[in-house]
């Protein structure tokens, strides 16, 4: 009977699914041109499986892959054996990239609009071009301002490209080229610029640190989920088996955050505060750290008599301490630790006294000890203080550039590009208008955000109220949505419809949904590119993508048409970009570099790095040991650095040590105190700053990425979508993590539709009441609630970004995602 | 001829589940349909809630009571200890989802997790329940491997399509050694922490065995008698752990 039943289940599904079949062609809002190129067909013929090197795109770490292609399709990727830091292991996000490559809603070639009027319910009616109408198109629009002496009314916005200098072309030589102070800007404030800032203000690196953490004997992590969500992940999750499994003795993990996840549950202690208040924690273990005696004597110095006189409250000479890497620490003890106990310290971050006194020491006694944070920590209007605090931590227990410590990561060896854009300059580049003006963002700006890298989420809001003196007339949008992705996203969408739009991604997007024209861009396993690594273990790596097979449609790379669009420029600019050729030209040149300088994997040559994949020399060459700063000579670390070179190379501070009393700041101290209403006596030291809280509601609204989100696709790739959110269970979308607590109070029962509310607007959301999250924590991962980005993600679950209110550090320019706080209530 | 068994490190293993994409892509699984999963739990209260998980693939069982139940014969064990389902033989009946006490049997024609249904997007041809562009291209019916037609169960297969090609003798098969990486099954091949181990469970010198003694590895569900060759090992000496275990059972010691 079963037999039966099952043969008649089987016939009535292949019915059932030709039917299916034919609903589903019915959609293609965005579809235009359906048929795969002829060279994909071409090549579909020929057999054998070829294993092709690439680097990932999921996530910033840059890990080599091996690409799989049979009989011209790609049906598997794997890490790259011979990468430093795949070494032939993969995150889960590694191996969709299959499902990138052939997703079905991809553009097909470049489009135009032809429905003028833009909106959510405006089918842009796009219609297929060429390639040369296109590039005409951006030209002579380029051109026209160029001649009326608006240039800076162009702008360029990149997300994960990665980096201006990483799309195969350097995108920054147009700006200056061109003539426009928005070319780029870049999506570093809705990432991670509170972590940049908070080095740069302490010890003069701007930038993310490079990480020993296979010589780490303690990680206290803060706000950085090292197991989900922390770059570079595979090589996380490499480092977590090595010292959790293998390595003697075991290294031990604290874990802070404001709900429990994977890193916390496999830590060691997991320290669940109240969100925006790690910068207390952090100082109360530097509290505990001193007044136990347990700094590292040879890296920060010592009493002049020897005798600890670190005592809860009292103050102290600055003359009876010798400072020897450091600076300011007295002083910082005087205005600030000497008060910040850990029972002062629970007051503020509700995690017990006992359990922070534990950490600290902990943490202060065990060596090489690493602090480390990311934006669970700074993305709050406190946040640079938050992550200065933090990082002093490692300035307390000696970890700068010692083994099991932390550094900075060294450029390759690159050789030159085929041209100079400096050879290229006209009168125009050199002393046009556009010099006059400051950027649409207002970054740098005495106004706007001075000391900030980029303020990509309030361009919008610039364009619609003419803040920066003019607004732009032309935008170009790469690897970046944020209509989507910045808080109170709706200004930026309002922005677009007064622009003239162009999108390159090679999906469909909101971005693209605004556009007036699109360009799309090769998948990552269609195209040469070359990637320098993001900061990992400080030695120099770059890794290089070979296209596995030619674009499956009539896409371009996106730094051919930066090319094909720089061409079409009048004058000298044309002329540099025609030089530049294209993107493979570029990096035959820049690989010549290799020839002096060969990899340890014997690259030496444009071929041999294609075929290995990556470049790279260890060691990295500078070490701190005990106090005294050493070079690399080919053998060991055997040349001694002088002051006046670890403060060029090292600690690019003016003191030219580890600065607790930032000079970075001291620079700016007029401006930082009329902007942020600092205490004068304070404002330049790590010191505590209540948080400035949005939205209005009774609970905090969290907004975590989640191990799955591969970069901003994964809500249109259904095998991701089923493993989006998997400590809860969020399947078919991402759950709202509610405490037991207050779905009592509110009557929500597990599984029911929410309202969450701030001051903003509102959202649905589906409830999971668990004890995963605080009692004044909601949590609702990014990802879903696009309404143009495809099939899949189209309508499918919650836009976090409407509720999120537009608020930034005014240090960092970081935006304040996790200050947000909402109420819910069962919808 | 080796007996193929799977050793799983849950002190190392991270639940970042790219054992589940890396099987999902190497098998061409539908979305929610991986032929191993990762598991989590919660317990516990705030202000210290305990979250645990556990990744569980096809256990590959010495007496597999999936095989038992089957009227067709259609599942079975292979002569170096791998368990099988021959498409060909299959009529769908499911009882060998019945029987399995974990759960990683699947099953076509079950409602789509995700709409719009993948499957109306890439249409399959023939007796193929979809057609996805990026399939692999091994397919063998006889085994199990590849697209899994219409009315027929799926499981698991240690991906029988790279370790059977593995030179015979080999203890152990790991990414580490670049000549045996392509024999490797893709979850233990990309598992980036190397929770996951494979070798021959038939050789005492193999990396596995050695693991399972000096880690006490244990077995899920042991009681049921099904004997699985997947071991899990659950905390440094900790001898017992979580699971029960009853190797000194075996069947062939």
């Amino acid at each position: 009977m079963e037999i039966l039943k099952t043969k008649v289940t089987r016939r009535r599904f292949l019915q059932a699914s030709g039917v299916a079949g034919a609903a589903g062609a019915g959609y293609s809002a965005l579809s235009v041109v359906p048929a795969a190129s002829k060279e994909a067909h071409a090549q579909a013929a020929a057999g054998n499986t070829v294993v092709n090197k690439s680097i990932c795109g999921q996530c910033p770490a840059r890990c080599g892959i091996d690409v799989y292609t049979t009989n011209g399709k790609v049906h598997a990727i794997y890490g790259n054996n011979g990468h430093p830091i795949a070494n032939g292991k993969g995150c889960p996000k590694m191996h969709l990239g299959t499902y990138i490559l052939y997703d079905p809603d991809r553009f097909k070639g470049p489009m135009k609009r032809t429905n003028p009027k833009k909106g959510r319910d405006e089918d842009p009616k796009f219609v297929p071009i060429s390639w040369d109408e296109a590039f005409k198109t951006v030209g002579d629009r380029l051109n026209a301002l160029r001649d009326k002496g608006e240039s800076h009314r162009f702008g360029l916005f990149f997300g994960r490209g990665w980096g201006a200098s990483d799309v195969g072309v350097n995108i920054v030589p147009f700006g200056k080229l061109y003539g426009s102070p928005n070319v780029p800007i870049g999506h570093s404030s809705i990432c991670s610029d509170g972590s940049v800032l908070a080095k740069q203000c302490t010890d003069g690196n701007a930038s993310y640190s490079s990480y020993d953490y296979r010589n780490a004997n303690y990680l206290l992590m803060f706000g950085a989920n090292f197991l989900e969500a922390y770059r570079p992940y595979n090589n996380n999750l490499q480092v977590w088996g090595y010292i959790r499994g293998e390595k003697t003795p075991k290294t031990r993990v604290t874990y802070v955050d404001v709900h429990m996840n994977q890193t916390g549950a496999a830590a060691d202690r997991a320290l669940l505060l109240k969100p925006g208040t790690d910068g207390a924690l952090a100082l109360a273990i530097a509290h505990v750290i001193l007044t136990e005696g347990l700094w590292d004597r040879p890296f920060v110095g010592n009493f002049k008599d020897g005798e600890n006189k670190f005592k809860t409250g009292e103050k102290l000479d600055p003359s009876s301490f010798n400072e020897k890497w450091v600076s300011g620490l007295i002083e910082w003890w005087n205005v600030e630790l000497k008060d910040r106990t850990p029972k002062w310290a629970e007051g503020v971050t509700t995690i017990p006294a006992d359990l922070i006194i534990k950490t600290a020491r902990e943490f202060g006694s065990t060596r090489p000890a690493i602090a480390l944070f990311e934006r669970g920590a700074h993305t709050h209007s406190n946040g640079v203080l938050n992550g200065m605090a933090i990082h002093s931590l490692n300035a307390l227990v000696g970890s700068l550039f010692a083994e099991g410590g932390l550094g900075y990561q060294m450029g390759p060896a690159y050789g030159d590009a085929p041209a100079n854009p400096d050879d290229f300059m006209d009168a125009y580049a050199k002393e046009g208008p556009w010099k006059k003006f400051g950027r649409i963002d207002m970054q740098g700006h005495d106004d706007g955000y001075k000391m900030a890298k980029n303020m990509i989420q309030e361009a919008g809001a610039r364009q619609l109220d003419g803040k920066a003196g003019y607004k732009l007339d032309t935008a170009m949008f790469y690897m970046t949505n944020p209509c989507f992705s910045t808080p109170n996203a709706k200004d930026w969408e309002e922005a677009l419809k007064t622009m003239y739009v162009i999108d390159t991604s090679p999906f469909p997007g909101e971005t693209a949904w605004m556009a007036d024209l699109v360009l799309p861009d090769n998948t990552y396993l269609e195209r040469w590119q070359d990637a320098p690594t993001y900061p990992f273990q400080g030695f120099p790596l770059a890794q290089i993508r070979t296209p596995a097979i030619k674009p499956l449609y009539d896409t371009r790379t996106f730094g051919d048409v930066l090319i094909g669009i720089g061409k079409q420029i009048k004058g000298p600019t044309g002329e540099y970009y025609a030089k530049l050729g294209n993107v493979e030209n570029i990096l035959r040149h820049i690989a010549k570099g290799f020839e002096k300088t060969p990899g340890d994997n014997g690259v030496n040559s444009f071929e041999t790095w294609a075929k290995e994949g990556v470049w790279f020399k260890k060691p990295y060459v500078f070490r701190q040991v005990r106090g005294e700063f050493f070079k690399w000579d080919g053998k060991g670390y055997n040349i001694t650095m002088k002051p006046d070179e670890v403060k060029k190379d090292l600690l690019k501070t003016d003191s030219g040590k580890f600065e607790f009393k930032s000079s970075y700041m001291e620079h700016k101290k007029d401006w930082i105190l009329a902007k942020t209403g600092r205490n004068a006596e304070k404002y330049n030291f790590p010191h505590w700053e209540e948080p400035k809280y949005t939205g209005g509601g009774d609970l905090h609204f969290i907004s975590p990425k989640t191990a799955m989100h591969a970069e901003g696709r994964s809500g249109n790739l259904p095998n991701a979508i089923s493993m989006f959110q998997p400590t809860v269970g969020g399947k078919k979308q991402a759950l709202v993590e509610v405490h037991p607590s207050v779905a009592k109070a509110k009557g929500i029962a597990d599984g029911d539709s929410v309202k969450i509310k701030s001051s903003q607007g509102e959202i649905l959301a589906i409830a999971r009441v668990t004890e995963l999250t605080r009692p004044d924590v909601i949590v609702l991962p990014f990802e879903h609630g696009h309404w143009a980005h495809g099939r899949w993600a189209k309508g499918r679950g919650s836009h976090v970004d409407t509720i999120v209110v537009q608020q930034s550090d005014r240090i960092s320019g970081m935006a304040n995602y996790y200050s947000a706080k909402a109420s819910i209530e069962k919808a | 001829m080796a007996k193929w068994g799977m050793v799983i490190d849950l002190e190392k293993c991270t639940g970042c589940q790219a054992c589940s994409t890396a099987c999902q892509m190497e098998n061409n699984r539908l979305p929610g349909e991986n032929y191993q999963d990762v598991l989590y739990y919660t317990e516990g209260k705030q202000p210290a809630p305990t979250l645990s998980w556990f990744p569980r693939p096809c256990m590959h069982c010495e007496e597999p009571s999936c095989m038992h139940v089957c009227p067709t014969k259609a599942t079975f064990k292979t002569e170096d200890g791998v368990v099988l389902i021959d498409w060909n033989k299959c009529i769908g009946c499911k009882f060998c989802m019945i029987a399995c006490p974990y759960g990683v049997r699947f099953y076509t024609d079950e409602k789509p997790l995700i709409e719009p249904n993948i499957k109306s997007v890439f249409k399959g041809e023939g007796d193929l329940s979809w057609n996805p562009p990026y399939k692999g291209p091994q397919q063998d019916a006889s085994h199990g491997v590849g697209i899994q037609p219409n009315g027929v169960v799926s499981k698991c297969t240690f991906c029988y399509h790279k370790i059977s090609k593995a030179p015979k003798g080999t203890p152990d098969l790991s990414n580490d050694d670049p000549a045996l990486r392509e024999f490797v099954p893709a979850c233990v091949r990309t598992c980036a922490p190397t929770a996951r181990y494979f070798g021959d469970l038939d050789n005492p010198n193999s990396k596995v065995n050695r693991l399972i003694s000096a880690k006490k590895g244990v077995r899920l569900l042991d009681h049921t008698g099904n004997k699985p060759q997947v071991y899990y090992l659950t905390g440094g000496g900790a001898a017992g752990g979580a699971i029960p275990s009853s190797r000194a059972n075996d069947k062939k010691a």
